[in-house]
């Protein structure tokens, strides 16, 4: 096919010929050099990293040990970090689906929450086999996001209220509704222990038979049941957005929202259940990290897996399997930072880790485009000669 | 080069020299050893199509590109021109082609931007008004630039750069967007900045009617060196032609996009250009036979945002096979229509048809569904996907074509692509390039090739050789001719005088939102047009 273009490309331009195989395989000059400032990046964030620690009274190589015995160091080790890994990847997979329509959702925390308290209010209140209600409140809590981030498209669509705006505030409205729904007996809170006790602020545990089944004990590796149901979802959402109708159409609505129209695409819809399903994947992500990890539901149980997850799919840049490997080293980190405190260095410094990680991958793609964008204005005019200048370079390898 | 030199020595240095500049990105050569002169108090064409190295030496000029080989002269002094600072420094400046206007902001906050210090806005509205009055180009300082036409921000563009007092000023293609009253009224003013105040005028352009009619000297680049140089009263628009494009051109086609049909034209002389046009007959469908027309637009009335109507009662029928020409002067409706075509926006009432069939508006993409194929006038806004490849551009106004129930078959995907790339003639690295590599004629072909695939009914173009080269201009009025031959009904909406002389039919005039009149080709003279478009009738 290529082969064709190519032809048609040499008949237009003169006697000129390319090697279309080479020219497809070989990356371009632009994402060697976004791989090349990434590494300079992330070289310098983990020096800084290193002058913090130092600077906090701690020692670099001891930090360093700590997060490594932590987070992969033995089977054990490598349970936490992919316990840790698997909401990150799921908000991380929402985001990239609402990130491709353009409709940029900042809200998974409360909907990751909201998720999680109305999986735990199916899973205590429902009276069914276990399994089934399992399921149920999975779906329930997936529901529960979805619906929470669709009112936020409603909003957007039939009045015009920024989705940032919205789903950020409706965020805060969520988790402190959990955290009502936990103080209140008939709704969620779990009922005393004894007479004079005094109720906390959490829900009963989850019985054994609603909870998701994994393979695997400590101290041998865990795969949770959660863990496989996002790896998945990931496969089947790459498929989607890389060879759907349904993918390219966001794509083309996230790019172009006018040319998307003109082609026949409904945005209130298409970007309207993008949003949706991002809160979908947070609630999901919610629900497992209740029936699945921690079987009782606490305010505290969001532990900003939602901001989390929305970094995760900013460095993997809206493509959920490039959001693995980096759900994975966000996971390390959250299961190697509790090792840290035995160091002395204090807990949050992995926080900033993280920040300088994320600085690290999100910054040089957009220096390399500056720099490009520069140099496309230092190039002949923009009409003909641009792609006399990017095939000629071709020719001359050739 | 040499006799230029020696032609100068006993005259005074011209205001500004170029000798020898070379200018290379990669192995592209822009700009090949170089030699222009221009002298105060006089006008200097510089003609040749896109990609000729024009821009690239006005680039060198105003400091934005460093060049590699040369040297610039000021009064017959060496001068560096490192930044674009310099260049105002050095009383250089430059209208660009594209407006840089901010439109939100007014225009006295849009002359007044980039310069550093205090904001005076009195003082800014008032020298808007000094050099206004000065050059006949009233403007009003507190108006906002997005309520503007294309003539009155050219002017906020064109005061910009003389508030700055410049001693050269550099116009890169003024015209494309101005109707051709405004651009005499442009030229009137260059004129006068030129002879009574003795400033220098480059005037870049690949209008030939323009540069005969406005310049003293003119220059011709082709393809990174100058082919030819002469006094503008010595030549001829045939020869000029020849010389930008390399070989001859015929007069009633090419000619046409050339703007060799000037505005001083003779009825004749446009009528026997009309005439030379192949298929400007209309061929089988004269106007008023009981045909179903292919498009059928009744009472259409929108409003903007800001309430003001921008379609009134907007009615027009398009035959099968025939090129209907929309011409009137810019902002009178014709951007909404395209918009109302392409299915952007639905109208407050009224009625589109579709092969005598109504399409329900308020469905999106229910008219590419019924067979409207449209080349928007700003592709970049509605018409191509700039992130997504040739390929994606290719096929996604029509994806039921190329996928099953879910998944793209991106064999069959890459099948058409293919063979619209070699059909259209696009030219492209390959056909997963982004769009955004290409140069403005391919990405065009791009949005002609996918909505012709489809076999419409109807084609709408707007504006669609609007910036692009002499030969993509043939290639695009080929294009639509042979569309028409095969019974597609042709809707041109242009502001080219010269596009509807050379392709249509019949050309119907908008004004105010309205058709004021459809002339049948041989009885639209240049006059009747000219009163049609001002809103009278005729």
């Amino acid at each position: 096919m290529s082969q064709d273009a190519g032809g048609s490309a040499a008949t237009a331009g003169g006697s000129r010929r390319m090697p279309n195989i080479a020219q497809l395989m070989r990356p371009s000059e632009r994402s060697v050099q976004v791989a090349l400032i990434t590494f300079v990046a992330v070289a310098v964030a983990v020096v800084a990293s290193m002058f913090l620690v130092a600077a906090t009274g701690g020692s670099p190589g001891d930090a360093a040990e700590a997060l490594y015995t932590g987070s992969i160091a033995d089977t054990a080790a490598w349970s936490e970090t992919l316990k840790a890994a698997t909401p990150l990847l799921l908000v991380a997979l929402g985001a990239c689906i609402s990130n491709r329509a353009g409709v940029f959702n900042i809200g998974q925390e409360g909907q990751l929450l909201l998720g999680a308290g109305v999986a735990a209010y199916v899973a205590l209140h429902l009276a069914l086999p276990g399994v089934l209600v399992m399921i149920l409140s999975l779906l329930a809590g997936a529901l529960a996001g979805g619906l929470w981030s669709g009112a936020s498209a409603v909003m957007h669509y039939t009045r015009n209220v920024n989705i940032v705006v919205s789903t950020l505030l409706m965020s805060f409205l969520a988790i402190q509704l959990v955290s009502f729904a936990v103080t209140v007996p008939w709704i969620l809170q779990a009922p005393r222990a004894s007479a004079d006790s005094i109720a906390s602020s959490e829900s009963a545990q989850l019985p054994p038979e609603v909870r998701i089944p994994g393979f695997g004990q400590y101290p041998a590796l865990e795969i949770g049941g959660g863990l496989i149901v996002s790896i998945i979802l990931t496969i089947v959402l790459a498929v989607l957005l890389g060879r759907s109708r349904w993918g390219f159409r966001l794509n083309m609505l996230g790019l172009n929202p006018m040319a998307a129209r003109h082609a026949g695409v409904r945005a209130p819809w298409l970007g309207g259940t993008a949003l949706a399903l991002s809160g979908a994947f947070a609630g999901l992500a919610g629900a497992i990290i209740l029936s699945g990890q921690v079987f009782r539901l606490q305010p505290a149980l969001s532990n900003n897996f939602g901001w989390d997850g929305l970094l995760v799919a900013l460095i993997a840049r809206s493509r959920p399997i490039a959001a693995v490997p980096v759900a994975l080293l966000f996971g390390a980190l959250r299961s190697g930072s509790s090792f840290l405190a035995s160091t002395g260095v204090p807990n949050y410094l992995v926080d900033i880790v993280q920040a300088l990680l994320v600085l690290a991958f999100v910054v040089p793609p957009v220096l390399a485009k500056v720099r490009s964008r520069g140099r496309a204005e230092a190039t002949p005019p923009p009409a003909e000669p641009v792609p006399a200048s990017t095939t000629e370079p071709e020719k001359v390898t050739a | 080069m040499t006799d230029d030199q020696t032609d100068s020595v006993p005259r005074e240095a011209p205001a500004l020299e170029l000798r020898g500049v070379t200018k290379c990105f990669g192995p592209v050569v822009a700009c090949d050893a170089v030699d222009l002169a221009v002298r105060s108090g006089e006008i200097h064409g510089l003609l040749g199509e896109n990609g000729a190295g024009k821009s690239t030496l006005m680039k060198v000029l105003l400091g934005l590109v460093q060049r590699d080989e040369g040297t610039v002269l000021r009064h017959g002094e060496r001068v560096e021109i490192p930044t674009p600072q310099a260049a105002v420094a050095l009383g250089l400046g430059m209208v660009h082609q594209h407006f840089s206007l901010i439109e939100p902001l007014t225009v006295w906050e849009n002359v007044s931007l980039g310069e550093p210090g205090r904001v005076k806005r009195d003082e800014v509205c008032d020298q808007i008004k000094t050099v206004g009055e000065r050059y006949g180009l009233p403007i009003s300082p507190t108006a906002r630039v997005e309520d503007l036409s294309a003539g009155e921000r050219q002017r906020v563009e064109i005061i910009k750069c003389l508030r700055r007092d410049p001693e050269v000023l550099i116009l890169d293609e003024p015209t494309s967007v101005l109707t051709m009253a405004e651009s005499q009224e442009l030229f009137e003013v260059l004129r006068d900045v030129v002879a009574k105040e003795n400033r220098a005028v480059i005037l870049i352009s690949h209008k030939l009617a323009e540069i005969m009619a406005a310049t003293d000297q003119v220059t011709v680049l082709r393809k990174g060196s100058v082919a030819f140089r002469c006094r503008t009263s010595t030549t001829n628009p045939r020869e000029l032609a020849k010389q930008m494009v390399g070989r001859e051109v015929s007069l009633g086609t090419e000619g046409a996009a050339l703007g060799l049909i000037s505005e001083d034209s003779t009825p004749e002389e446009v009528q026997a250009a009309a005439e030379e046009t192949p298929a400007a007959a209309p061929a089988t469908t004269p106007t008023g036979e009981p045909t179903t027309p292919a498009l059928t637009i009744e009472d259409v009335v929108v409003k903007g945002p800001d309430g003001r109507t921008l379609l009134d009662k907007f009615a027009l029928t398009v035959s099968p096979g025939e090129i209907l020409a929309l011409y009137g002067v810019e902002g009178n409706g014709q951007a909404t229509l395209g918009d109302l075509l392409s299915g952007l926006l639905e109208p407050a009432s009224g009625t589109v048809a579709v092969n005598g069939a109504t399409v329900p508006l308020n469905k999106v993409g229910s008219l590419h569904k019924a067979g409207v194929g449209v080349v928007p006038e700003d592709r970049h806004r509605s018409g191509v996907v700039l992130d997504m490849s040739v390929l994606d551009n290719l096929v996604m106004t029509d994806l039921g074509r190329v996928s099953g129930r879910f998944l793209l078959k991106r064999r069959e995907a890459r099948k058409l692509a293919a063979r619209l790339i070699e059909q259209f003639n696009i030219s492209t690295p390959s056909m997963d390039t982004p769009l955004r590599n290409l140069s403005g004629g391919n990405q065009q072909r791009v949005v002609l090739a996918r909505e012709l695939a489809g076999d419409p009914s109807v084609l709408v173009a707007a504006q669609p050789t609007h910036g692009l080269d002499v030969g993509a201009i043939e290639d695009m009025y080929a294009r639509l001719r042979a569309a028409a031959a095969r019974g597609v009904a042709v809707l041109l909406i242009t502001t080219e005088l010269e596009e509807v002389m050379a392709l249509a039919s019949r050309v119907a005039v908008i004004s105010s939102g309205r058709v004021n009149g459809v002339l049948d080709i041989h009885e639209a003279t240049a006059e009747r047009l000219g009163m049609l478009v001002g809103g009278e009738a005729a």
